[in-house]
């Protein structure tokens, strides 16, 4: 069996250090990008093009420990806007060292866009995290409004509803985004009371932070 | 006084009053409320006017806190209300025709809400009655006073503004008072219309600051004057066309800082009172311990923002290490025991732009906690409590830090509960998030924009 790959954060982290980090994680259910993680030498940095949010992956010692900030020693620097980096077509990041580092920035691309189940098992995963929290809804009906599919979590009747494309339901499950921004820009849709959406987006903030 | 509807009704004709501002307190310690026609005001007691629940669901940003629900909300997007303490109505002598009065948060059935500042310190020193114990409680307002409006400071984005002051971080200057005499003038003048007694002020380390000392009230009463000197500040401010703020940290400057002192009696004797030679008491040594071991804790409500914490810097006048001694400053608690007539304890933590009654439940809780649990305090440490290495028991350095102390703490909670600490812990980490995800800069070395933005102008 793999060694589960070291994925450290700086003490008192910052929002950006701990999305990147619980991303890294995801990739490293993965085994193969587990091993990428493990086996990775060298920092890349991500910086927001919208706002002052930045933070510096530093790869080696069998991990990654993630710190605030563009380190100075960064080899790879990718330059986005973080506001963007889940829409279904995101603008192109600018990405500064790849000629010189260029297994590191594709490593590093790759663990950066994990792969992956279906919506309803990344559904399923989110509602088993958030479930642990009192104040969630206990049964909710997600609709894929592509194709009409649906699934029930927990007991029946549902006591809440989201709808949304695959894109969006996906973008909500696997941490990329949040529930309640979503809903407020459009993106997705729901029936139900305040206080269980106020307590999703809650979870699904936590679930983007790494729970 | 106590006063019914009646009463009021009287008093309202008596001082030819057509309109009432009601003043309730938000989380955040801002004044929120309406303006009701006298008809309209009467109707609505003793509950006080309804006002929708969403001003308790905003940060002080504008954004609504969608990331929890709390049990005392209200499924559905309702009302609360504000009922009015009638015994603080009062004529406002800058507007005749017009009175203020402070009011609590109420429920639809009268029930206090747990995120009641007001009321959480009035249930605070029903605790201490209930040991047989009063308090009274004095401010010292630190305020910062520019000659550039509200606008002109918003159009300079609160940057590069000019404290109504000569530069040199003295205090005490009375050159520098002079300056700020005329505004001062005004602001004395609209507090003793008031009724509320200053014993002094005098000009402060910062350039443009000054300090207000308030006299000795009961608890409730020395929070209700602070939060009526800020708005007359403020609203002489606009009519100067100069501007003031109470951000904890405005500039690189020396900070706004709200220390409070408070005294204990038991049947009107000072329990503080330590003649020289003799020992502080056993009730003393407990409530300093209450304090001390609750100090991690409560630091999230003395410095509730962003801001608040980069006031509390080495060698800056502000406390950065849970430490207590005798007539020390530099100790965040400052005992002053060998007085008969003014045994006290000064705590030198908040920053300006704290909730004055949520900073005061605070203290007054750690002295609870501390008795009741019969903590004994650590000694005092003997140095200057400023500058010192690791290895001293430091307060918590970021609004993250304050919050996790919060969170683990057990002994502030038993006091102000749970339901309270849970809210206001919750409201914090929101404040991070917001502060780290809508612009704030968290490499920048001294205040940015998104703190003078957020900040300047309410709290």
């Amino acid at each position: 069996m793999n060694e589960p790959a070291r994925i450290d954060v700086e003490p008192d982290p910052v929002p950006i250090v701990l999305i990147l980090a619980a991303t890294l994680r995801r990739a490293a259910r993965t085994p193969r990008l587990a091993a990428a993680i493990s086996h990775a030498k060298g920092n890349v940095a991500l910086r927001s093009t919208v706002d002052p949010q930045a933070a510096t992956m530093r790869f080696g010692n069998g991990g990654v420990t993630v710190v605030r900030g563009v380190s100075d020693d960064a080899d790879v620097v990718i330059s986005a806007d973080v506001n963007k980096m889940a829409d279904e077509k995101p603008p192109k990041p600018k990405v500064t060292g790849v000629a010189r580092h260029l297994k590191l920035a594709l490593t590093v691309s790759k663990l950066l866009e994990p792969p992956h189940g279906t919506w309803q098992e990344e559904a399923q995963r989110f509602f088993t995290f958030a479930t642990a929290h009192p104040g969630i809804p206990k049964s909710m009906r997600v609709v894929c409004t592509d194709d009409g599919s649906e699934l029930t979590l927990g007991e029946t009747p549902a006591e809440y509803e989201l709808h949304g494309s695959e894109h969006a339901l996906l973008n909500v499950f696997c941490g990329n985004s949040v529930i309640g921004q979503d809903l407020l820009d459009g993106k997705i849709f729901a029936v139900g009371k305040l206080a269980h959406l106020a307590e999703l987006t809650g979870r699904s903030l936590a679930w983007m932070l790494g729970g | 006084m106590t006063m019914d509807a009646a009463g009021a009704q009287a008093w309202l004709e008596e001082h030819a009053i057509n309109w009432v501002k009601t003043e309730g307190i938000s989380i955040d310690g801002l004044v929120i409320g309406k303006h009701l026609s006298t008809r309209k005001f009467v109707a609505s007691l003793p509950l006080g006017n309804a006002i929708t629940e969403l001003v308790l669901g905003y940060d002080i940003g504008g954004t609504p806190f969608l990331a929890w629900w709390d049990d005392w909300r209200r499924d559905a997007l309702g009302d609360f209300h504000q009922r009015p303490d009638l015994s603080t109505l009062v004529a406002a002598p800058d507007r005749p025709g017009t009175a203020n009065v402070l009011c609590d948060i109420v429920d639809l059935d009268g029930n206090t809400l747990p995120v009641c500042a007001r009321s959480k310190l009035r249930n605070v020193t029903a605790r201490l009655a209930a040991h047989g114990l009063t308090s009274k409680a004095a401010f010292e307002i630190e305020v910062t006073l520019y000659r550039e409006s509200f606008a002109e400071a918003r159009a300079k984005k609160m940057q590069g503004l000019t404290p109504m002051a000569h530069h040199a971080p003295l205090g005490y200057l009375h050159y520098n008072s002079r300056q700020q005499l005329r505004f001062l003038d005004v602001v004395l003048q609209r507090l003793d219309g008031l009724g509320i007694p200053i014993e002094g002020w005098h000009d402060e380390a910062g350039p443009g600051q000054f300090e207000l000392n308030l006299d000795p009230a009961d608890p409730i009463t020395a929070c209700d004057r602070v939060i009526r000197i800020k708005q007359v500040l403020r609203e002489v401010a606009l009519e100067q066309h100069c501007s003031v703020t109470f951000m904890a940290k405005p500039s690189h400057e020396y900070g706004n800082g709200l220390h409070v002192h408070h005294s204990l009696a038991r049947d009107d004797v000072p329990v503080f009172y330590a003649p020289d030679g003799h020992e502080l008491s056993e009730l003393t040594r407990h409530w300093i311990g209450g304090l001390m071991a609750t100090m991690p804790a409560a630091v999230s409500i003395f410095c509730p923002n962003i801001n608040s914490f980069r006031r509390m810097i080495g060698f800056a006048a502000a406390p950065t290490v849970a430490s207590w001694g005798e007539d020390d400053k530099s100790a965040a608690v400052r005992v002053l025991s060998r007085s008969p007539k003014a045994a006290r304890i000064e705590n030198r933590v908040a920053g300006g732009d704290a909730n004055p009654y949520l900073v005061l439940a605070a203290v007054l809780a750690g002295g609870i906690a501390g008795i009741e649990q019969s903590i004994e305090p650590p000694a005092p440490l003997g140095v200057t409590s400023w500058g010192l290495p690791a290895g001293y028991p430091h307060l918590p350095n970021t609004i993250t830090k304050a919050a996790d102390a919060m969170t683990s703490d057990t002994l502030l909670r038993t006091v102000l509960g749970s339901d309270f600490c849970d809210y206001w812990v919750n409201t914090r980490r929101w404040e991070w998030l917001m502060f780290h995800t809508t612009g704030g800069d968290p490499m920048a070395s001294t205040v940015t924009p998104w703190e003078l933005n957020r900040l300047f102008e309410i709290v």
